[in-house]
């Protein structure tokens, strides 16, 4: 299956797009972003109501945000003006992904929808029976999600046909990392999974503690991922054995981000943690916020992050460079384009920061 | 659904000693329709039995068994129904034809919430009487505390996660028939109505409060889950450094259809917040008692659960729960959070006997029969 969208699925063209969460399927979100100053100003500001508790993508000067509302909205990146929105079958918590210039996203509905990006009309829908939180991660053509419904699915991405779906053992929340080595999803009742993604079969599982609603990171064969379990955990894999696990003081549910030997991820107990990516030593840590459970964005030698508001960091040391005040968020990630930040919050808004 | 008015005023505030309390408005309530009311209603089948479980090996690093509150659960609520089984003594409670309501309590979400691994096994408790997951709904009013305290994962496939409402003014998940009508502070929005949910949708009501200090109530136990966590608006009960919880609290829980519906509370004393309730994350004000409480008289248990409180503060050297002394007043909230002497209101801990002389249950620590089980 070949992608035939003049955009690659899942991999930005324009370096300032942001086309999934945290960028790009190796979710190197802020990969090249310089250490922003704190923000001056709101280029602007626009509430679009309800909750916003997922993170919004970028695409060709087009910002796409979900909401609560059940509305999916297309705003123009420069000015903030409303393109158009669609309405879906529920409330959603799903963040998007673009495939080419269709946007896809999970719904309270159980439904995932394809929207053409331009005209904001549907270009299709397909159902499972729970709701979907997950962001679709697009790959080769094919879009693979978890739903609450205890099954992970993949369907074509053109034409939302349903290639097959896999029975996991609780809901699936967390957001799938698709590579070269398979699919791999975190699930409510502790596993780890790695599934072929040809095929949805499983090829390993590995139990933690208690839940998972963390996204993973793989970095070459380590896979990184947080659990309710209050580990994060370093992953073979291949096989699926754990290389080390780091304890934390409460859940995680945020997801990993790497930088280098570094690996940066924000727990419940309000710190942020930067471990070693081979060892999991601890690094530094610091109290970021009283409680973190979106991922932290890691840019050339600054991290930013959404807990209660926006704040900054020094990459090497985790000294707090600045904190603005805006977009307090639970799954919310700020996308960075250039100077200017784009940020959502749990309160309805979104702001171009500058 | 028509409504039936009641006029209610006048009842006083308690432990108003030091401090003159402004006088309690009237509050003026709109039921549902009269209906058959349950035999289980509020304060149920066990007026003033309150069961304490309790087993060290609970909670450990903060972290909650599963297994060890597994044999909480089922030998509390053999204690409290006389049951040989956890289904029969669901069975007590809930019918197979049943949609029911675990109300928690994230409200202070993830440092102290109400345990899934406890929801997990009343769900199951539940699931064992025979209704299926399909009508087995946890809520909430706040879909957003839920989502820190990572409900929707790690409740079993099939089980509905419901926030009733999305942010502070969105009240579209509420019955515009059913609620309580007072002004309090001059607010301009003078009605609380009740979740539609509970008017309309479920049958069966379990209550999964948390052990929590409260700066305005005094403490949050099983009336306050169940009051402020079905009516929205309700933060306008106080107001620096004043709170009209009591008698508010209580007033609600006197509702139909929630009082019929609430047949039955599991209190999760896991975690006991004895400073900055309900909503702080400061671990030095949180300790792990490894403790479940069951009843289906939410008076007397809250009056247990204040108790508890009040010995922890002693020990601790903290003012009591009761104390209105004005020095112990702050605007501050970061200093609230870090001082255990300090609180932003007068508490009104008054409100568990308020809602006794409502009826619902017994507030008098005599007539309680508290009883205790120390598993290890």
């Amino acid at each position: 299956m070949t992608d035939k969208s003049p955009v690659p699925a899942g991999s930005a063209v324009n370096e300032n797009d942001w086309v999934t969460l945290l960028k790009d399927n190796a979710r190197t979100g802020g990969f090249g972003a310089p250490a922003l100053p704190s923000p001056a100003k709101a280029r602007w500001q626009e509430r679009v109501g309800g909750s916003i508790r997922s993170a919004p993508v970028l695409h060709d000067g087009t910002l796409y945000v979900t909401s609560s509302t059940g509305y999916l909205y297309a705003l123009q990146a420069d000015t903030g003006r409303q393109k158009w929105k669609f309405k879906a079958g529920g409330q959603i918590h799903s963040t998007p992904s673009l495939f080419g210039s269709v946007v896809l996203f999970g719904c309270d509905d159980g439904r995932m929808y394809a929207v053409n990006g331009d005209s904001g009309t549907k270009a299709w829908e397909t159902s499972t029976d729970g709701e979907i939180w997950a962001s679709p991660v697009v790959r080769q053509g094919m879009a693979y999600f978890g739903s609450a419904d205890a099954h992970v699915h993949a369907v074509e991405a053109q034409t939302g046909k349903r290639c097959w779906k896999t029975a996991l053992g609780g809901r699936v929340y967390g957001t799938a990392f698709a590579g070269d080595k398979g699919l791999f999803v975190g699930c409510g009742d502790g596993n780890m999974h790695s599934l072929d993604a040809a095929t949805g079969k499983i090829q390993w599982s590995t139990l933690t503690g208690n839940g998972i609603d963390s996204s993973p990171a793989l970095v070459g064969d380590t896979l990184l991922i947080g659990s309710q379990d209050f580990f994060v955990y370093a992953i073979d894999a291949n096989i699926g054995t754990v290389r080390w696990k780091y304890e934390t003081g409460l859940g995680v549910s945020a997801a990993p981000a790497v930088s280098g030997d570094v690996v940066v991820i924000g727990s419940k107990d309000g710190f942020l943690y930067a471990l070693e990516l081979g060892t999991g030593k601890l690094r530094w840590k610091v109290p970021a916020g009283e409680v973190i459970t979106g991922p932290a964005v890691v840019g050339d030698s600054a991290i930013y992050l959404q807990s209660w508001g926006l704040l900054a960091l020094e990459l090497a040391t985790g000294k707090v460079l600045w904190r603005a005040g805006l977009g307090s968020g639970v799954q919310n990630v700020p996308v960075i384009a250039g100077r200017t930040i784009y940020l959502t919050s749990h309160d309805g808004d979104v702001y171009a920061l500058e | 659904m028509g409504s039936a008015g009641l006029f209610l005023g006048g009842i006083p505030a308690l432990g108003s000693d030091t401090v003159e309390m402004p006088p309690v408005p009237p509050i003026d309530v709109h039921e549902a329709p009269p209906s058959k009311k349950s035999p289980l209603r509020m304060p149920g089948l066990y007026p003033g039995r309150v069961v304490e479980v309790a087993d060290l090996r609970s909670i450990t690093g903060n972290r909650v068994s599963q297994p060890i509150v597994h044999d909480m659960l089922e030998r509390g609520l053999k204690e409290l129904t006389g049951e040989n089984s956890t289904r029969a003594a669901f069975a007590k409670f809930i019918e197979p034809k049943d949609v029911v309501g675990v109300k928690i309590n994230p409200s202070g979400a993830p440092a102290c919430c109400s345990s899934p691994e406890l929801v997990r096994d009343i769900i199951e408790g539940v699931r064992s009487v025979g209704v299926p997951l399909q009508n087995i709904v946890v809520y909430d009013r706040f879909g957003y505390e839920m989502d820190l305290g990572s409900y929707q994962t790690l409740m079993p496939p099939g089980v509905e996660i419901v926030g009733v409402q999305d942010g502070l003014l969105d009240a579209s998940g509420y019955d515009a028939n059913v609620f309580c009508e007072m002004s309090f502070f001059g607010e301009w929005e003078t009605r609380s109505y009740m979740a539609s949910i509970v008017a309309n949708r479920l049958d069966k009501i379990i209550n999964v409060p948390t052990l929590k200090d409260h700066s305005a109530s005094g403490v949050t136990g099983c009336l306050k889950n169940v009051a402020y966590g079905t009516f929205n608006n309700v933060a306008r009960s106080h107001k620096e450094p004043f709170s009209f919880t009591n008698p508010l609290i209580g007033v609600m829980c006197s509702v139909e259809p929630l009082r019929s519906k609430v047949v039955l509370n599991i209190m999760d004393g896991m975690r006991m917040v004895w400073h900055g309730g309900p909503l702080t994350q400061n671990q030095k004000f949180i300790y792990q008692a490894g403790l479940l409480m069951m009843s289906t008289d939410p008076v007397a248990m809250d009056t247990i659960e204040l108790e508890m409180i009040e010995k922890k503060r002693r020990e601790e050297g903290a003012p009591s729960i009761w104390d209105h002394d004005p020095k112990s007043i702050t605007k501050d909230g970061r200093e609230f959070y870090e001082d255990a002497s300090k609180n932003l209101f007068y508490r009104q801990p008054g409100h568990i006997a308020a809602a006794g002389k409502l009826g619902l249950g017994v507030s008098d620590l005599k007539q309680i029969d508290h009883r205790k089980l120390q598993i290890s």
